[in-house]
């Protein structure tokens, strides 16, 4: 079956995510024919987040934070990192980011964010297919003239357009298979992923407030770090929403199953921590959620456009893995230079690869590729210094609590105990080691 | 309910919405490269419980694909284990609510 009856589309975007609709909303309103199919019964049915990257968003929709879904503003941020029993935090915030543009970070639910996204998209003139499955692309041509022109859905159903946006996220089978399909080159090293567990758990929006010293109009976004993660390379996060707080944790896959711990023992152990317990005293679970982050960085991307198409989002690779974790505001700016790229190459009536790589090179000249690049260690460094998530940050909290511990002893006695403790078991040369290439991580 | 004791992930996946598709699993472990590999590492990676060793013969494994989060994990921990997953039918599968 085919969709002869129907306009003839000029792009089709596969995913309905940030960079998806994004890609949609910018062709639509350059009076563009786009379609969007996404698999889920609705967009964001699929999808897990925690925080909202608006940089970008505010670009397209500048009235965003009065009309999205948004749960709270990132008003202050804490880093604590965990020992057996002691904790150390670093919390900074600014009145600013109590304010518009909220420093452009917003905890959001992502299945309710992307669905109000998608309604935009729609608003401004974009078709989109929700609940279909795209298996897989069509092609045309072989060898070297083989060329992306469709997408086939589950069913047998097909379409057809001149340009298909791959915005499939970071399970992107579709992605998968084109790439096989039109011998797109992968990255300079593998994609390394991480899978990232999180509750959602509903506390009243009073107990939030009081607990994490909020004003009504604030939020706050914590990171964890440190013994309840068990040396695998990973940490935890609670960010507050309105009536409910996100929980979890994110860690590479890989060093998840060497540690043969499983994802719900490693949250468990998180929340079972005195300093995370009291955060979510009382309260209940609304819905448990897994998704994958690809975290590999600059040198596993590979190649992002093909004859008729690009990749764009998490499918593309595009998260700066470090301690910004942005993905969003990256996702919607490769969707939106996807797009321009596709506007292009339509006015030119060239479709072709060579046409396509003007996408790569938007994405180069920009700040996406420019932070992926100053951040392309970090994976190597992590998983170079195993301590710097574990060991370390155990003895800055305990050294910190050894030193104001009250006793008849002098101080002068204290401390030298409490700087024995610390290099007690510390590898000094290699620490130092450490700490140097961990200025890399921020 | 407090979280003064663990939930079981049983119980926590109760609080999840899905649709599922009783008909056509899209999750499958080929039997022969499961035990080929003799790794089982699906049995602890799956955050949703999926593979669990079969209750007849702890050397196979049993899938429970109405479970799943479609996080894609298992493909990236354990391809030698034989995973082959494909996306459930359209509108099927998890839902979420918050995300």
């Amino acid at each position: 079956m085919s969709s002869d009856d129907t306009v003839p589309m000029d792009a089709i975007v596969v995913g309905g995510g940030p960079a998806g609709l994004t890609a949609a909303l910018v062709l639509a309103r350059a009076g563009r024919q786009v379609m969007v199919v996404e698999r889920g019964e609705y967009c964001g049915a699929k999808n897990v987040g925690g925080l909202l990257y608006g940089s970008v968003l505010a670009r397209l929709m500048p009235e965003y934070v009065r009309e999205a879904p948004l749960e709270r503003p990132v008003s202050r941020r804490r880093l604590t990192f965990l020992a057996d029993t002691e904790e150390i935090a670093l919390e900074f915030g600014a009145a600013a980011w109590s304010e518009p543009p909220f420093n452009h970070t917003h905890v959001v639910h992502r299945s309710q964010f992307d669905r109000w996204y998608a309604k935009q998209a729609e608003d401004a003139g974009a078709n989109l297919i929700e609940g279909m499955v795209v298996d897989a692309l069509l092609y045309e041509g072989d060898r070297a003239s083989k060329r992306a022109v469709g997408v086939r859905l589950r069913g047998d159903e097909e379409f057809r357009a001149p340009i298909v946006i791959l915005a499939d996220g970071a399970n992107c089978l579709v992605s998968e298979s084109a790439r096989l399909a039109l011998g797109l080159r992968p990255g300079r090293v593998r994609q390394e992923y991480a899978i990232g567990v999180k509750e959602i758990l509903g506390l009243p929006r009073g107990t939030i407030e009081d607990r994490f010293q909020l004003e009504p109009h604030q939020g706050m976004a914590l990171d964890f770090f440190g013994v309840p993660f068990r040396g695998l390379i990973g940490a935890g996060f609670i960010y507050t929403a309105r009536e409910s707080l996100h929980l979890g944790f994110a860690a590479r896959i890989e060093s998840l199953a060497r540690s043969g711990l499983t994802p719900n023992e490693v949250i468990e152990g998180f929340k079972a921590h005195p300093a995370v317990r009291r955060l979510i005293r009382g309260a209940e679970l609304l819905e448990y959620s897994a998704h994958m982050i690809p975290e590999g960085g600059y040198d596993a991307i590979g190649d992002l456009h093909g004859p008729g198409v690009m990749i764009a989002g998490d499918a593309a690779g595009l998260v700066n893995f470090s301690l910004y974790k942005e993905g969003t505001n990256l996702a919607m700016e490769s969707g939106a230079m996807a797009a321009e790229t596709a506007l292009e190459a339509l006015k030119a009536g060239d479709t072709s690869a060579a046409r396509l790589a003007a996408y790569r090179r938007r994405l180069e000249d920009s700040w996406v590729m420019s932070d992926l690049r100053r951040y392309r260690h970090v994976g190597e460094v992590l998983a170079g210094s195993p301590d710097l998530l574990d060991l370390y940050p155990r003895k800055a909290a305990k050294l910190l609590t050894d030193y104001f511990a009250v006793s008849c002893r002098s101080k002068s006695e204290v401390q030298r105990e409490a700087w024995r403790a610390f290099w007690r078991g510390l590898p000094k040369l290699r620490a130092a080691r450490d700490l140097w290439r961990a200025r890399r991580l921020v | 309910m407090s979280n003064d004791e663990s939930m079981p992930l049983t119980d926590k996946l109760y609080r999840t919405r899905y649709e599922p598709d009783a008909a056509h699993p899209h999750v499958r472990v080929d039997a022969e490269a499961y035990r080929r590999a003799g790794t089982k590492k699906l049995l602890k990676i799956c955050p949703a419980e999926v593979y669990k060793p079969a209750p007849n013969d702890p050397e196979a494994v049993q899938t429970s694909h109405e479970n799943c989060l479609e996080c894609g994990t298992c493909r990236q921990a354990a391809p030698e284990e034989g995973v082959e997953w494909t996306m459930p039918d359209g509108g099927k599968g998890v839902k979420y609510r918050y995300g």
